[in-house]
């Protein structure tokens, strides 16, 4: 099978009548371009959202509509060319979050996210995927994480984690009620996220364990929009929850493996519904909410002015959009202040969706990060607070790249450090 | 063929004929879109649903056009939000409310209503008119806009145009007799009606299906539309 015959059936399987209707309310009005923190970045007309699922739309018309079987023999469109499907993966992986932003402004209300997704799919199934994304891929599927944390690696740097902040990390609990997969982003690169988040738990006093079979939550196949390595990677954090009996899974601070296992899995895997999942932002909303642990307030208010930026696929795709400013309201009541636009409008940062892992996305994605600095800037923020890792390695990334005096700061780190002994 | 012969024929034999080939066409289009199947969704919601349904709703319709300075939609496209609303506004006011048209409406289905008078649906006809051809520049020069925009767009724009400019001619008495320039209007018409299941005209009808998904995906997270 050809390339793009490959991409063609996977554009075909992904088109049931959900994305047709989609498909079929476009008007091609272009609003949703000045949604985009690309084009808005870079002014490139190509990274247009509309443009962006031309192929997904071209592949229906021809195969499932009438006038686009006409057009197609009477030669007034052609066929999807290998060409195209190359060209569209660099549009799709270089220049897209799948933050959805441009489903917000659709004035048809297209969940544009989605059909951006489906059209990852075509290019997954046809290879037109970046070589490092593939890359890091290929390390999931073998190594079991895209930063080659090994099982080795894994159990020495929880053990270290442990060690150096004194905390006690509980592992492969049976019968514990909730297990916590961690990302390879927190326990290669923020380990303090790590021992924050055991902090909170054991203050609150619960049964938690994380699972050396399900070790990793970051799915590298969602970004690439394979269903196979999905379902795989998937299918390692659920085996390891059914080996030890958990109710719950907790998802810590990443946002695209949030949305894999907590929007999508249960179409995929019926048995993903054995479990309840939940992002770490709405435990620790719960643990406050309900007093379980307490937090000092005003414990941030002096360290200059805190502003929270929303994360894609944990707030705006995931709703945990209340807890993270009730909590910094009680952290820094004076110091918080919210940045333009916010909450499920907020502009993303640049760098999710697996383009931070695409050496040849760096230009666009620095350009598209001096939004976020505008923002930033504009309510004169010293740090900035949000609850996904890939924002915060995007964040810390961009600091460093335009050489910024902030702090960048994860929820979970704030609130362990913040509590009441 | 004399000018009588013709306006008979536009607003007879072809107008019905027009009128079954866009009724049927749009029930095609839409039953082909059905007929692929809804994959079942078993993921727990978080939000309500229905809530985030009507809300998108009422949002879309009664809340946005009104207030659209607080959507940064609006502070970033100008120019496509209130032209693109003002383009529909007006199709409305003179479809629906234009006396005209009720009373062709009224021989179809016997059901009648009140309109507006003549001076107000002229000045909005006249606002469709002159939003759609400021659309028409943006499309030819915005780098987006020409990216995206195919014969078909240019096309729809035409076939939507020219019962617009045709109806306010006729209206107007402006270039030639009242059966000629009632003849054109009536040709247009038909040929939009035969347009509309052929292109992207018919996103009416999938407007519902795209903001009812909107309402739901947004609704089942909890997070507002």
């Amino acid at each position: 099978m050809s390339t793009t015959e490959k991409a063609m059936e996977a554009f075909v399987h992904e088109t049931g009548s959900w994305v047709a209707a989609q498909l079929e309310s476009c008007t091609r009005c272009g609003m949703c371009a000045e949604a985009c923190h690309f084009y808005q970045a870079t002014g490139n007309p190509e990274y247009a959202p509309v443009w962006k699922m031309e192929l997904l739309r071209r592949a229906y018309e021809q195969r499932f509509t009438l006038v686009g079987g006409i057009k197609l023999s009477l030669g007034l469109d052609k066929p999807i060319t290998d060409e195209e499907i190359a060209h569209w993966g660099e549009l799709n992986y270089e220049a897209c979050t799948v933050c959805n932003k441009c489903s917000m402004v659709c004035p048809m209300g297209i969940d544009i996210g989605s059909l951006l997704h489906g059209m990852r799919a075509g290019l997954a199934a046809a290879g037109a995927i970046p070589a490092d994304l593939a890359a890091a891929v290929t390390k999931q599927v073998d190594e079991g994480s895209p930063l080659g944390m090994t099982d080795k690696v894994w159990d020495q740097r929880l053990e270290w984690v442990a060690d150096e902040w004194e905390v006690e990390i509980p592992r492969d609990v049976k019968g514990a009620t909730t297990l916590v997969v961690f990302s390879s982003i927190e326990v290669m690169k923020f380990p303090a996220n790590v021992a924050a988040i055991a902090k909170v738990l054991n203050k609150a006093g619960e049964k938690w364990t994380v699972s050396s079979k399900a070790r990793e939550i970051v799915n590298f196949g969602f970004y690439e929009g394979s269903e196979e390595h999905t379902k795989l990677f998937l299918n390692r954090v659920l085996d390891g929850a059914k080996d030890l009996g958990v109710k719950r899974i907790v998802v810590t601070e990443c946002g695209h493996a949030y949305d894999a296992l907590r929007w999508h899995a249960a179409n995929w895997i019926p048995e993903a519904s054995n479990f309840e999942v939940i992002h770490i932002t709405g435990v620790l909303g719960e643990l406050i909410g309900s007093g379980r642990i307490k937090i000092k307030p005003g414990f941030f208010n002096d360290g200059g002015k805190i502003t929270f930026h929303d994360a894609c696929k944990i707030q705006r795709k995931g709703g945990h959009i209340q807890e993270p400013r009730d909590i910094l309201k009680v952290l820094a009541p004076d110091a918080f202040i919210e940045m333009t636009p916010n909450r499920e409008e907020s502009v993303c940062c640049g760098g999710g969706g697996g383009v931070i892992a695409v050496k040849a996305a760096d230009p666009v994605r620095y350009a598209s990060f001096e939004l976020k600095i505008d923002q930033v800037n504009t309510v004169s923020a010293k740090t900035v607070a949000m609850t996904c890792s890939n924002c915060r390695l995007q964040f810390t990334d961009g600091v460093d790249h335009f050489k910024l005096d902030w702090k960048v700061a994860g929820l979970s780190q704030m609130v362990a450090d913040a509590l009441e002994e | 063929m004399n000018q009588q012969t013709v306006l008979e024929f536009a607003r007879g034999p072809f107008f019905y004929f027009a009128l079954l080939f866009m009724l049927f066409g749009l029930a095609y289009r839409l039953f082909s879109v059905i007929s692929l199947g809804w994959s079942k969704n078993r993921v727990p919601n978080k939000g309500s649903q229905a809530k985030g349904v009507f809300m998108t709703f009422l949002k879309g319709v009664l809340i946005w056009p009104f207030i659209p300075w607080v959507k940064n939609t609006f502070t970033r496209n100008p120019l496509i939000y209130i032209g693109g609303g003002l383009f529909h506004l007006s199709l409305f006011v003179v479809i629906i409310l234009g006396t005209p048209h009720m009373l062709v409406t009224k021989s179809l289905v016997g059901v009648q209503w009140a309109t507006l008078p003549l001076p107000i649906v002229d000045f909005m006809a006249a606002t469709g008119i002159i939003a759609m051809l400021i659309l028409l520049v943006n499309r030819m020069i915005h780098p987006v806009m020409k990216l995206i925009s195919g014969p078909a767009e240019y096309l729809a724009w035409l076939f939507v145009f020219l019962p617009m400019i045709t109806g306010y001619m006729m209206t107007h008495h402006i270039g030639g007799s009242y059966e000629s320039l009632f003849t054109r209007h009536m040709i247009t018409v038909d040929v939009l009606m035969i347009w509309i299941p052929l292109s992207r005209l018919s996103h009416f009808v999938f407007y519902f299906f795209s903001r009812a998904i909107h309402g739901q995906e947004f609704g089942k997270r909890g997070v507002a539309v």
